[in-house]
């Protein structure tokens, strides 16, 4: 498969008043073209950081210091100068964002807003503009688009503002597609339809899409590939089927038992004790150890490497150390493998 | 929002209304010395006879009527004492055009240089630059300018200022129509106070803006910093300020009291101060009548103006949303 962005060894710092905070601490990625990749995680995991990263967009107080971007063998680190990002802002890679009432502006109807990024990325002008972001407004299913077109995103509803947002995404011709929670903000009936919107451009423009998320039913719906992110590094990646089926980090297991269709019915739901860790002090080994009920004493030495499961699957934790005791899997994963993921 | 307008006039009348009507209670419960020149040595049928004169002798629903009347017509009577039988709209016509001129360019220095100066300072204020120069030096200015009252910065101006310009031209420490150059100080000792009002909150409201996210969907999708700057920060920024700006001009027709006293200018400043003290009872009417209804007109025009800004303003039929 074709890589599109390949991530090397990247660190992410923000500086909070003179602390540094370590957001992303030296991760690796490929992301193939044309896949489907869902990222989890906690609040505060960096999996917007990561991402954003990819565009320019972190904060002014964050930056990377380390490590490298490459987007079609161009390093996006090198970038510094906020005119260079342009180049790659919109025609290359679009985000939608996790919420639809802030994200347009109230003061612009959203007719200007699609057109604003149809001229930018179509080079189209006047009237031409004007069509082609009626054309996309139509695309995303929003009824009368004529009329729409000149309405306040005040006069839209939720689902029909996050349609508004995928067509100024879809106007800008991305290869790239970040999602950024797409369907948080939205109340559950809208957010099939929005999940189902966002695959179906997926599939008309050949787009990658990113899935940022902490629904794992989203990710079930969705992805190809999830990688699962703590504490500004990835603990597992792995190919949708073995997430589910075959979750190896202890991590991962807690998050799924985290899951309400996991649960037993009068039983109180599955939650990870204890905090995330503070990213302003460094951390030594597993960053999931103090939380991991069964961790082992060199967890709170040493990083683990990457084991590699299988070519599509890698796990960082000293439990897949051919020398580490053998590790029970919870009961509840047990019988998701069991029953081959069915249930979700 | 034509509905809106309409409603918003219609209210502001019926304030306007209101205010008349107190106005006129309020001058019948003032002693009738303000209603003549030189009360004291009136014998009581003089003043008998200069009651009837002025139509005070009339049931009070007579007169309530004819006040209306002379609103409705502009004529707000003659003054008493301040000059003594002069039509109050001759007294007043060219003071208040004096200070409208004088106001207006006070305000319209303050806005050019306020807004910039607060552009400036958020621009400087979300850099990535550690030191914020133009930040800092743009906030000790504003601070400066609160906190230092009004009094003491329009002193050293007049002296100083005068000072300084008498090296290149012959200047007048006062005020004379004639002489442009003589403005110079007054609208600038009069803009200094809108500046820093109008570069705080523009700095404020910018750097609020900033950190939405439809700024960061902007940048995502591809807009210069440039445009972004323009066409959504600013333009969201000014909103807020947009409303304050008749209510300035509005305050610049009543004068300002301290730097037209300062410069001797003939202006509005101080003018009620003195008729009250003088109890030249038509004057008080007819500046109370004045002033309230500039507020209550700048307070429309400001509404109005914001209605037309931002869309989400509106309170006539809600069109139902989808």
């Amino acid at each position: 498969m074709e890589t599109i962005i390949s991530v090397k060894d990247l660190d992410i710092k923000f500086n909070l008043r003179g602390q540094i905070l370590h957001a992303i601490r030296g991760v690796s990625l490929d992301i193939y073209k044309g896949e489907s990749l869902a990222v989890v995680g906690e609040s505060g995991s960096g999996k917007s950081v990561f991402f954003k990263s990819m565009m320019g967009l972190l904060d002014a107080n964050g930056f990377i210091s380390g490590g490298e971007i490459l987007y079609n063998g161009r390093d996006l680190t090198k970038i510094t100068k906020e005119k260079d990002w342009m180049s790659i802002r919109g025609s290359e890679i679009a985000i939608v964002m996790q919420d639809p009432m802030t994200s347009l502006n109230p003061l612009h109807t959203v007719g200007a807003q699609v057109t604003e990024a149809v001229k930018i990325h179509q080079g189209l002008r006047g009237m031409a503009a004007k069509m082609a972001a009626i054309e996309h407004l139509a695309d995303v299913g929003i009824p009368e688009p004529e009329r729409r077109y000149n309405q306040y995103p005040h006069e839209f509803s939720g689902g029909m503002r996050q349609r508004a947002c995928i067509a100024i995404a879809i106007a800008c011709k991305p290869k790239v597609l970040i999602c950024d929670e797409p369907t948080t903000a939205l109340d559950v009936t809208i957010q099939a339809q929005i999940l189902e919107l966002i695959k179906q451009m997926k599939r008309r423009y050949n787009l990658t899409t990113i899935y940022i998320t902490h629904d794992l039913g989203v990710v079930a719906g969705v992805a190809d590939r999830v990688l699962v992110m703590y504490a500004g590094d990835f603990v597992e990646i792995a190919s949708v089927e073995e997430l589910f089926y075959d979750p190896r980090h202890p991590y991962t297991w807690a998050l799924l038992s985290g899951m309400p269709q996991l649960g037993v019915r009068g039983e109180d739901l599955y939650s990870i004790a204890g905090t995330p860790p503070n990213l302003t002090y460094p951390i030594a080994g597993d960053a999931v150890a103090p939380r991991n009920p069964n961790a082992l004493k060199i967890d709170f030495v040493s990083r683990p490497p990457l084991f590699e499961v299988s070519p599509t699957h890698k796990v960082r934790s000293w439990t897949l150390d051919p020398r580490a005791p053998e590790i029970p899997v919870p009961e509840n994963i047990l019988r998701m493998r069991r029953a081959g993921g069915r249930g979700l | 929002m034509i509905k809106y307008i309409l409603k918003r006039i219609g209210s502001s009348l019926l304030t306007l209304f209101l205010i008349v009507t107190i106005a006129f209670c309020l001058l019948r419960l003032m002693p009738e010395e303000g209603y003549f020149n030189n009360y004291d040595k009136m014998s009581p049928t003089k003043i008998k006879v200069g009651r009837e004169m002025l139509g005070l002798n009339a049931p009070m629903y007579l007169q309530l009527g004819r006040f209306y009347k002379q609103i409705i017509t502009l004529d707000l009577g003659v003054s008493s004492r301040y000059r003594v039988n002069t039509p109050i709209n001759k007294i007043i016509g060219p003071k208040m055009l004096l200070s409208l001129k004088m106001g207006m360019l006070g305000v319209g220095f303050s806005l050019v240089i306020g807004l910039s100066l607060g552009v400036i300072m958020s621009k400087s204020a979300r850099s990535k630059s550690r030191f914020k120069l133009w930040d800092k030096l743009g906030s000790a200015f504003v601070v400066i300018i609160q906190a230092v009252p009004m009094a003491v910065y329009c002193l050293f101006i007049q002296i100083f200022g005068t000072e300084l310009l008498n090296r290149f031209f012959r200047l007048p420490m006062l005020f004379s129509r004639e002489n442009s150059l003589t403005w110079i100080l007054p609208v600038f000792s009069y803009a200094l106070g809108g500046i820093s009002m109008y570069a705080m909150w523009t700095r404020r409201y910018m750097n609020d803006e900033a950190n939405k996210d439809y700024v960061l969907l902007a940048r995502a999708k591809g807009v210069s910093a440039g445009k972004i700057s323009r066409s959504h920060i600013f333009r969201n920024a000014i909103v807020p300020l947009i409303q304050y700006i008749p209510t300035s001009v509005a305050l610049t027709l009543m004068g300002s009291l301290y730097v037209e006293s300062r410069y001797s200018i003939p202006g509005m400043g101080g003018l009620l101060v003195d008729v009250i003290k003088k109890q030249d009872n038509p004057m008080v009417q007819a500046l109370v009548l004045i002033y309230s209804a500039l507020s209550v007109a700048a307070v429309l025009i400001g509404d109005i103006l914001m209605a037309l800004a931002d869309p989400r303003i509106s309170l006539g039929k809600k069109e139902d949303v989808r």
